[in-house]
């Protein structure tokens, strides 16, 4: 270690009084001390936070000229092409950001681009956490948090994107519409609460821009901060290595090393999102024209966020519809239903769930600091693999008419093709899944027992031919080594205590249940007990 | 050779040959793929052609031999006992308009007439499609039912290889701008224009006019290469899946106003960058939000984590 050297005077005098009246030194010598593990997919969740600081600066600068009105005005503004054309304030003041005011459509498209950029690396961030195990003991909180900052993004971008009123936005917005309408008994109250009448009505951008730049906005905030607390407090986790346990953590402290990085990601992630929005047209909303109600178009979707919800109402079948026969007859419109709310529902219930389940299922109640690698929870990874091909098919069937024209498919081939997969994609990607991850775990343990093969061959005296294998290094070894087995407390407990009754948690139904899941949970992974280093008889040392 | 050899094993080798090898299929896709450089022919003139200037015969020839096979010697159609179409429908009650527009945008003759033709290349020659038009209104055509050709409206661009001169191809080419330019231009009402054009048009063609996909594998074609004629064509005609607007539902005026709407949004440059994703929207943006955006951002992550010193 370098010897310690005097600050500068001036800022030992400006440091002192400070601390003189804060007491700051001892808190900060602490958390700028703090440890970040070094690997690339702990950056993820930075991509997310620093793309909503653009977002909220961005945003900030789009509020001092937009006007979320319904009034009908007559666009006399620069922009030519639109002049006579009667539109709503909200959709001609877009009109004034885009063209008078400086820099203004460069910055309506950072917003936007931004937008797509934080909601997507909310998700790859989610899917780093999930697949590593992150989510366990002691995290779970800020695995909810990380839900609820999810489905709030997708609520936001879909308000922003309805905000200019213009030709998307309000196909959006009908859509949305349609959606609620679906709800049996309280659908259209809600319509009519929301819309303050039938639709548009003149309430809706209103109502949808206090949403998108107050309330929904705070909450982000205060969620967001609160995972970063949790997240302070609780420490990274770090993917397994030598002296890299649950109770000691190995990496850069904050200051200088990884604030000089972070901060530097922050430009970078900045960069990247100036570039597009400087180079790539995003949401042309002047070419689009302002909504009418009577306007439609063909070929044109919501953001990618949400296009998994619009796939799923593209491919539902419509034949589940049903009427209760009460008076008139009441009907229950399950293909918007279904597809607009169960189905989202379903995944992201099942995402926010995930944690706990897993948890009863291996009755593990230990904190986990060290991540898992994937191969090394089969099941979980197969099961991961699964949700995302489901998400992914319904994603994709939501552009079906763009890959229709695209690819020249017969667009009712691809409802047909998207159906199939969205049930088999899955199961298939869980199975292939699951056997790749044993494949990896077996010749894990190949590699520990036998070392790795080293590419050179050697001639026996007796003429035969051998690859080398030679010793992985202390590094890998210790990885290897340290695989965890996978357990449940479930299966430990006997099903009949000694003098043979019956153990009482396994005969009832729950009971049950849990059993059999951590059988299906546990069965397949590969033990590595018994499995000494380099003892197998392919090593060097050992000779052959 | 010798350098080469040297360097194959470099760092940066992989990523130079993936580069390259992206660059040779790029320019030899570029080098192999079809120009869209379409050769048009030239029908400018604001009058239908005289009738000293076609050969009705000449067109009757023309029908006996790409036409009849389908659609019968009097243009009656091919039909089976259950009045099925086999081949070719009737056209007997078509009009002129319906014949020039299939004609004239390469549809037809069809070399499939199972499936849904693109546009393309017109076959014949200007003259003949005239001589084939004068001869189907004064022989085929019945009681001059269907829409007449609109010969106000400006048809294609003159092309180059139809004039002997330079001067006289400069010359027609600034007297049919100057004609495109008036029609387009007298439209002076965008919101009617863009009303009907959303109302009517966008739900298969799309707002941008790039076309979408259509039930039972057929789709709408993208009109961006569609002279004006041949949009005044299409909705007094309907061809294929494409309802009719004759001219009594939308008045020629309101046509006007709705081709204008359209070929002025087509012309419209995009403001919010050089890359435009052929207007798209946002599955394309989706796309490259992903593919560009976020890998650019997690490939420099990789970059900044991957160096890192002992004690930092």
């Amino acid at each position: 270690m370098s010897k310690t050297t005097q600050a500068p005077k001036a800022l030992r005098g400006v440091g002192n009084y400070i601390d003189d009246r804060f007491h700051l030194a001892k808190t900060g010598e602490k958390n700028l001390r703090k440890v970040f593990p070094n690997h690339w997919s702990f950056m993820l969740g930075e991509i997310a936070l620093y793309s909503f600081i653009i977002l909220l600066l961005s945003g900030v600068f789009l509020t001092l000229w937009f006007k979320p009105s319904m009034m009908e005005v007559v666009y006399d503004g620069s922009y030519e092409r639109l002049q006579g054309v009667p539109m709503s304030e909200a959709f001609a003041s877009t009109l004034h950001i885009n063209f008078d005011v400086r820099g203004g459509l460069l910055m309506r498209q950072i917003h936007h681009w931004a937008a797509l950029i934080f909601v997507a690396s909310l998700v790859v961030h989610m899917l780093r956490v999930f697949f590593t195990g992150a989510f366990r003991k002691p995290r779970e909180i800020n695995w909810l948090i990380g839900i609820a900052i999810f489905t709030l993004a997708m609520v936001e971008g879909l308000f922003g994107y309805s905000l200019p009123d213009d030709l998307p936005s309000g196909m959006g917005v009908r859509i949305l519409q349609g959606v609620m309408l679906a709800l049996p008994l309280v659908g259209s109250y809600i319509s009519m609460f929301l819309f303050g009448g039938e639709f548009p009505g003149e309430d809706i951008i209103t109502r949808l821009y206090m949403l998108h730049i107050l309330l929904i906005p705070a909450l982000l905030l205060a969620l967001i901060v609160a995972h970063f607390m949790i997240l302070w407090h609780q420490k990274h986790t770090q993917y397994p290595g030598q002296q890299r346990t649950d109770k000691t953590v190995v990496g850069t402290p904050m200051f200088p090393a990884f604030a000089v990085k972070a901060g530097g990601f922050f430009f970078f992630t900045f960069a990247v999102t100036a570039g597009l929005s400087a180079f790539v047209q995003i949401n042309p909303i002047h070419l689009f024209g302002p909504f009418t109600p009577t306007s439609i178009t063909s070929g044109l979707q919501p953001d990618w966020y949400m296009g998994f919800m619009e796939g799923s109402l593209r491919i539902f079948p419509n034949t589940l519809d049903f009427t209760i026969p009460i008076g008139d007859g009441y009907p229950i419109v399950t293909a918007v239903l279904v597809p607009g709310l169960v189905i989202p529902g379903l995944i992201f219930g099942a995402l926010a769930l995930w944690p706990f389940i897993e948890q009863w299922i291996t009755g593990d109640k230990r904190a986990r600091n060290v991540a898992d690698r994937p191969r090394n929870a089969p099941t979980r990874t197969a099961l991961g693999v699964a949700g995302i091909t489901f998400y992914g098919v319904l994603w994709l069937a939501g552009s079906n008419d763009v890959l229709s024209e695209t690819f020249s498919i017969d667009l009712y081939l691809t409802t047909y093709i998207f159906r199939v997969l969205a049930i088999a994609g899955p199961i298939v990607g869980y199975i292939i899944t699951k056997r790749i991850c044993l494949g990896l775990q077996r010749r894990d343990r190949e590699t520990l027992e036998h070392g790795y093969e080293s590419g050179i061959i050697q001639q026996l005296p007796s003429g035969e031919f051998i690859e080398v294998h030679k010793e992985s290094s202390a590094e890998s070894t210790h990885v290897l080594k340290e695989k965890p087995a996978l357990t449940s407390t479930a299966l430990e407990e006997p099903e009949t205590d000694d003098k043979g009754v019956e153990n009482p948690d396994a005969r009832k139904g729950m009971g049950k249940l849990r059993r059999s899941l951590a059988h299906w949970y546990t069965k397949d992974d590969v033990s590595f007990e018994g499995v000494e280093p380099f003892r197998g008889h392919h090593t060097q040392d050992e000779g052959h | 050779m010798k350098w080469i050899t040297a360097r194959r094993r470099h760092p940066l080798a992989g990523y130079v040959v993936v580069i390259l090898a992206l660059a040779l299929f790029g320019v030899g896709f570029a080098a192999l793929a079809p120009t869209s450089d379409e050769a048009r022919a030239q029908t400018l003139s604001a009058e239908a052609p005289s009738p000293e200037d076609v050969d009705a015969a000449n067109g009757k020839t023309i029908f006996d031999q790409t036409c009849a096979s389908c659609h019968n010697y009097d243009g009656s159609g091919t039909y089976d006992e259950d009045g099925n179409v086999t081949n070719g429908p009737d056209i007997r009650e078509v009009g002129s308009a319906s014949v020039n527009f299939q004609v004239s945008t390469g549809r037809m003759p069809s070399m499939d007439p199972e499936n849904q033709m693109p546009r393309r290349d017109m076959v014949m020659s200007e003259q003949d499609l005239a001589d084939l038009i004068a001869y189907y209104d004064e022989s085929i055509r019945i009681d001059g039912a269907g829409a007449d050709i609109p010969y106000d409206v400006p048809g294609t661009a003159p092309q180059a290889s139809d004039f002997e001169d330079e001067d006289a191809y400069q010359a027609a080419v600034e007297e049919y701008e100057a004609e495109y330019d008036a029609y387009i231009e007298g439209a002076d009402d965008v919101d009617m224009g863009m009303k009907l054009y959303l109302t009517n048009c966008a739900h298969c063609h799309s707002w941008s006019g790039g076309g979408g996909a259509l039930t039972d594998g057929r789709w709408a074609p993208q009109i961006h290469e569609s002279t004006p004629r041949e949009i005044y064509e299409a909705m007094v005609s309907g061809p294929g899946a494409m309802p009719m607007f004759s001219d009594g539902v939308i008045s020629p005026e309101e046509k006007q106003e709705l081709i204008s709407y359209v070929k002025t949004l087509q012309a419209e440059p995009d403001a919010g960058g050089i890359f435009a994703l052929e207007r798209v929207g946002q599955v394309a943006e989706g796309f490259i939000g992903w593919t560009i955006g976020l890998s650019l951002i997690i490939a420099c992550a990789i970059w900044i984590t991957a160096k890192q010193r002992a004690h930092d």
